[in-house]
């Protein structure tokens, strides 16, 4: 049992006890250099009333609910592609994996300079084909801002639904695909009743795994954007950042990701009973 | 039996789309770190016309960004190496050992699954600067267990149910000790676990970035994320340098982990399903 010693210590000094004394912030009016009191709801009341959280609370659904969408659909149209007969399968394979292999903090360098308004590859190329007049400065206008951040995430991201759906069809028997045929099943059918099917195991747990991810991104947002233009792309993370870390207010950044933890965990839930009971039906 | 014609169409033309949409943002970062900044943002090509390294020369001498990729690998190698050791124990201890609460283990690893870094971070930096760590690499040291440890615990826990018991209870009869059956039987049988931890742990160490941010705040204790991110706002003209920056801080991790792929998709799998 002393063997688990370093482990609990660790679950108990750095994550048990963090999360308690996030609780405890989120009810008192700490600052950096100050004891702080108990405030009661005092934060919760004065959060909730500001315009900002109520982006956040849009902006982050928007954020997950349309980048689990575009990786989950595009992972799984790759996968369906790279498990065909190809050649050159097991390179195409490692190729379409690099976004992912690469650190996060690479890739949305790389997006914000393709992004660039003054001399970034999109718009000189959306100029050329003749798609656009002029530049667009897609992060700092309010209409693309979001859409480019989702973009540049699921580019970044797909690589995972891929690989694991793929991980999945492999596993399917040859036979079962044989006789569909045999009995004049369109490839659409077959994956609708075959592939599909055998899949949903894995879809649920990716799709567990990843909003919780997505849902809690904070890199995407600060390295493209910072949460701008005017909070179009404040996801919460972002605000607890921005109130905890600039505006130093540490008891309402608290207050922000408590009031989020309910969220994260109910739309958990919603998941695993969806998931469970397509599995059953 | 080859597919009718219309289908390898329609997936070699699919395959095209999707090698293009990788491969372009890759493209540029590439071409960008070698192109001259009159090539950058005055002349415009697609292809860089008279390649140079000057950019290469400029991020590791004025910026000093190896300064910073030293960092990185100090913080993620020594995680990588405490990781490795506690977890294996933790898992060891939990999958082999009779004895109370050992459950609950398992069980608070999945909600720390559920707790985001956006909660933990003003908490994690009051400890951080209560034990005198503040903007040191020992504070990402220490908190970056808080993101490694319970997910390798988790992982070699799979690795571990998967050996049958009685390989130690042998080596047991024949003399060697439950710790000495841990080093001699179960770590060498999985040590595609071991590997794939060890992959991981370096790689959330080395990407990580929010507490990085917030830990650390000058150019000696800043880890290559945070520098890199940092020089975005310092000069207009300075995607040359930062694309040079990028690629040095993206070779060693892809590299990493071409060599023990086949490691991870295991660890992924043996986590998700034994688990």
């Amino acid at each position: 049992m002393g063997l688990l010693a370093p482990t609990v210590a660790i679950l108990l000094g750095l994550i048990l006890y963090p999360f308690f004394y996030a609780i405890w912030l989120a009810f008192s009016d700490k600052t950096i250099g100050n004891p702080g009191q108990f405030v009661g709801f005092r934060n919760f009341a004065y959060v909730i009333a500001w315009p900002q959280f109520s982006a956040a609370v849009t902006n982050t659904v928007v954020f997950t609910v349309c980048a689990v969408a575009i990786k989950f659909v595009l992972g799984m149209a790759v996968a369906l592609v790279l498990n065909q007969q190809i050649r050159g399968r097991n390179f195409f394979r490692a190729f379409l994996l690099l976004p992912w292999v690469m650190p996060a903090f690479v890739v949305y360098l790389v997006w914000r300079w393709l992004y660039d308004p003054l001399a970034g590859l999109i718009n000189y190329a959306l100029m050329d084909l003749g798609i656009i007049g002029g530049p667009i400065a897609f992060l700092s206008d309010r209409s693309t801002a979001m859409a480019s951040v989702i973009v540049a995430h699921a580019w970044r991201n797909f690589p995972f639904y891929a690989i694991s759906f793929l991980a999945g069809m492999q596993t399917i028997s040859q036979e079962l695909y044989d006789s569909a045929q045999v009995d004049g099943a369109s490839r659409v059918q077959q994956f609708r009743h075959i592939t599909l099917p055998s899949l949903y195991h894995i879809i649920g747990v990716v799709l567990l795994l990843t909003t919780i991810q997505t849902a809690n991104a904070f890199e995407p947002v600060y390295l493209l954007t910072g949460g701008g233009p005017s909070d179009a792309t404040m996801v919460y993370t972002m605000l607890v950042y921005v109130m905890g870390m600039v505006n130093l207010r540490l008891g309402e950044a608290a207050a922000v990701a408590t009031l989020f933890l309910p969220l994260l965990i109910g739309g958990v839930l919603i998941v695993t009973i969806m998931l469970q009971r397509k599995a059953n039906a | 039996m080859r597919d009718p014609l219309p289908i390898r169409a329609l997936t070699y033309g699919l395959l095209a789309v999707f090698v293009l949409m990788v491969a372009v943002p890759l493209f540029w970062m590439l071409t960008t770190a070698l192109k001259t900044n009159k090539a950058l943002y005055e002349d415009f090509s697609y292809l860089p016309t008279s390649p140079t390294f000057e950019h290469f020369v400029r991020v590791v001498e004025r910026e000093d960004l190896l300064r910073n990729i030293w960092n990185s690998f100090a913080v993620a190698s020594t995680v990588t190496a405490v990781t490795v050791f506690v977890s294996a124990f933790a898992a060891f201890s939990i999958v082999r050992y009779r004895y109370r609460g050992r459950e609950w283990v398992g069980r608070f690893i999945l909600f720390k699954y559920l707790l985001p870094t956006a909660m933990l971070f003003v908490p994690l930096y009051a400890i951080v600067v209560a034990l005198g760590l503040g903007n040191t690499l020992k504070s990402l040291m220490l908190t970056y267990l808080t993101i490694t440890v319970p997910f390798c615990t988790w992982m070699l826990m799979g690795y571990f149910r998967a050996i049958p018991a009685e390989l130690e209870e042998h080596a047991m009869v024949d003399g060697c000790t439950k710790i000495g059956a841990l080093f001699r039987i179960l770590l060498p049988l999985s040590a595609p676990g071991i590997v794939a931890s060890a992959i991981f742990s370096f790689t959330l160490s080395w990407n990580e970035f929010l507490l990085a941010l917030v830990f650390t705040s000058d150019h000696t204790t800043m880890t290559t994320p945070i520098k890199l991110s940092m020089m975005v706002v310092g000069d207009q003209y300075i995607w040359g340098q930062l694309m040079a920056g990028a690629i040095l801080a993206s070779v060693p991790i892809t590299i990493l982990y071409f060599i023990g792929q086949r490691f991870v998709v295991q660890g992924l799998s043996a986590g998700a399903v034994k688990g």
